[in-house]
């Protein structure tokens, strides 16, 4: 008997081990400075057994990062092109985003000012999360970092997703530089207006381009709010008996502080927020933001952001 | 042991959801045995092909190479394009899907200036055979790409073609042209903000008609964020799909005179909509959306005239006994019958940017 129960569980740490394979290398490159709360998963005894999917009751929040990791960016030297703070209230079933441009012209947590981008090239993800929590006065809980091939690999392995594409994006210079041997090569791209299923290839181009865009990287920040959107509406699809195939597609193209178990946790959560009227987002426009900062670098007013951020992000 | 293992890992592999399937091809998954046949052929695009629907049965009609948004020319031809990966082009296929002849010529040869290239999409062909309707962007300056409503002659070529409107820059431009008489009804993007100073600043679509001799004429409220119109056969409503500025859609029926759309009536609410398309006979309306509870690849459903067109006036019922000149008795109203949509396809994956054709 005994030694089914132990074959019986060794089947199910083979299942898994790919997904804590993952978790332990994302994890393990966790962050240089002051950092977030550390990942459950490396002070969890095993992952021999499916992830408990006990829910999560408390508010959390969560930077997302986003960054351009093709071969013009030496290792980890990376510029974060998409940050976007995200506050969960489960309680509520209230979900706020916050993008924050590239372009903000701050104080970095790791000395001296310069375009908030610029946070993660000098310091890793704890780099960025400081600088945030610092320049936005907020307490982040986890980070995610993606590149642009797991964020590829991340849409296809979990099917797809639906968007209603408010913006045409119709780019003659789109940078072709994720299967190219030249990373400086560009395409033509043309994802057509309104509801569709995008795959990976194609919610990339959405996401990243904004050339054809009026509002450059803030109509960039609204389509990537609704691309998250769209992943978070397909994540209520997802088991976690699905874990390891994800894991598996992403292997070293996402980093994160957040453990395999409170991944489980957080998936009938997202099942759970089923309005889409629950989902506020916000852009830092004119006038909370405008041009004139060195290098073409925008300035915060931090008097009308703070009390913004104060509200959402208590 | 080996076996309990085994068993283990096998029966959690069992358990993971489906959301990564492949969609099948049209072909080898006929539509549900429910399903209610269709009248005419529809024409559909997946994964680059063309396919028609007839008597409840998928043909391919093309190779999967490109092709996409199929429209019906009045002799029955099928005029759709045919996109590579910098340039697209129109071409005239016969029912079978055989190609005809090439309407429009955007190759190039290979240049590392890819300003160079064109794109066209959505064609329509006028109700007389003589005009041929299409985006195209052109005219464009570097960055700033979109794409224009063009006329053609439907023999000619795109030297002989006329720029109807000014799609507004850096907002993907005026697409899905529709003719009407005397002009064209379209989808225009633009920014909410010129249009009213209450909205945010954010792109959306709006149905716009002109005639070619002013500019474009505004015919949806921005805030309703409108798209995919389609006018019914018998000319007097149009189907489109409202978005009101979220990720979701709305399928909506306006009444139509011609020149301007009238009460709005919404059809299905809070999902994930796309081209919707009126039986030639007046018998329904085709669209695409996801399959039921899911999201995912989009499938083909069918929703009877009856679950949108107005139920008959009651008619009183006589009193027994003969004539009465009192006050009759109020009719009861009819029980409300819910129609529901059909999904018509499980697990196929329709392109939802290709507007669906339909030939009777």
């Amino acid at each position: 008997m005994l030694a089914i129960v132990l074959s019986s569980v060794a089947g199910g740490i083979a299942y898994f081990m790919p997904a804590a394979q993952l978790a332990l290398d994302s994890t393990g490159q966790v962050i240089q400075v002051p950092t977030p709360s550390p990942t459950d998963l490396l002070t969890s005894p095993s992952p021999s057994s499916a992830p408990s999917a006990q829910p999560i009751t408390g508010a959390f929040t969560v930077l997302l990062l986003g960054s351009d990791d093709d071969s013009k960016f030496q290792g980890d030297h990376v510029l974060t092109q998409s940050m976007i703070l995200v506050r969960v209230v489960p309680s509520q079933q209230k979900v706020t985003m916050l993008s924050i441009p590239r372009d903000l012209y701050v104080h970095l947590s790791t000395g001296g000012y310069g375009k908030i981008d610029g946070a993660y090239s000098y310091g890793g993800a704890g780099a960025a999360i400081a600088t945030v929590e610092q320049d936005f006065q907020v307490h982040i809980d986890d980070y995610i970092w993606i590149g642009l091939l797991g964020l590829i690999k991340l849409i296809d392995a979990i099917g797809g997703i639906d968007v209603v594409t408010s913006h045409p994006v119709m780019d003659d210079y789109y940078p072709s530089d994720v299967y190219s041997r030249d990373p400086y090569d560009y395409e033509r791209v043309a994802v057509l207006a309104g509801p569709q299923h995008l795959d990976g290839i194609n919610a990339m181009q959405y996401v990243r381009s904004r050339h054809g865009d009026f509002q450059s990287d803030f109509g960039r920040s609204q389509r990537q709010q609704e691309v998250l959107t769209a992943i978070r509406v397909k994540a209520k699809e997802v088991s976690p008996e699905d874990l390891p195939a994800l894991s598996a597609a992403l292997k070293g193209e996402l980093k994160t502080s957040i453990g395999l178990s409170r991944v489980a946790q957080m998936l009938p959560l997202a099942a759970s927020l089923d309005d889409p009227n629950a989902i506020r987002q916000l852009f830092l426009l004119p006038p909370y933001t405008h041009g004139g900062a060195p290098g073409g670098s925008l300035i915060a007013d931090w008097g009308a952001i703070l009390p913004l951020v104060h509200t959402y992000f208590p | 042991m080996v076996f309990s293992g085994t068993l283990t890992y096998i029966a959690l592999g069992s358990r993971t959801s489906k959301v990564a399937l492949p969609p099948a091809k049209p072909t080898e998954a006929s539509p549900r045995a429910q399903a209610p046949s269709l009248p005419g052929t529809l024409y559909l695009s997946q994964e680059g092909a063309i396919y028609s629907l007839s008597a409840g049965r998928f043909h391919q009609l093309t190779s999967e190479s490109g092709w996409t948004q199929p429209s019906i020319s009045p002799n029955g031809d099928i005029v759709a394009v045919k996109r590579s990966a910098y340039y697209s082009d129109l071409y005239v296929l016969n029912p079978f899907g055989t190609v005809k002849r090439r309407i429009t010529n955007n190759s190039q040869p290979r240049n590392s200036d890819t300003g160079l290239y064109h794109w066209v999409f959505y064609p329509r062909v006028s109700a007389d055979g003589r005009t041929i309707w299409l985006a195209y962007d052109k005219p464009k300056f570097a960055y700033d790409v979109v794409l224009s409503i063009w006329s053609m002659p439907y023999s000619g070529s795109l030297s002989q073609g006329r720029l109807w409107g000014n799609a507004a820059d850096y907002t993907g431009g005026d697409v899905q042209p529709v003719p009407v008489r005397g002009g064209v009804l379209y989808t225009k993007y633009d920014y909410a903000s010129r249009y009213s100073a209450n909205l945010e600043s954010r792109l959306v679509g709006m149905l716009f008609i002109t005639n070619g001799s002013s500019p474009g004429r505004q015919l949806t409220n921005p805030a309703e964020d409108c798209r995919d119109p389609a006018i019914s056969p018998d000319g007097t409503k149009v189907a489109m799909i409202c978005t009101y500025m979220k990720q979701i859609s709305y399928l909506t029926i306006a009444s139509w005179n011609g020149s301007k759309l009238g009460v709005r009536q919404t059809i299905l609410s809070n999902q994930i909509v796309a081209q919707p398309t009126w039986a030639p006979d007046g018998s329904g309306i085709a669209y695409l959306a996801p399959g039921a509870g899911q999201s995912g690849p989009f499938q083909l459903w069918w929703l009877p005239s009856a679950a949108y067109a107005p139920p008959p006036a009651p008619v009183p019922t006589p009193t027994p006994g003969g004539p009465y000149n009192g006050t009759l008795p109020s009719p009861s109203p009819p029980p409300v019958v819910v129609i529901k949509p059909i999904q018509v396809t499980t697990n196929n994956g329709f392109d939802a940017t290709s507007p669906l054709a339909w030939g009777s």
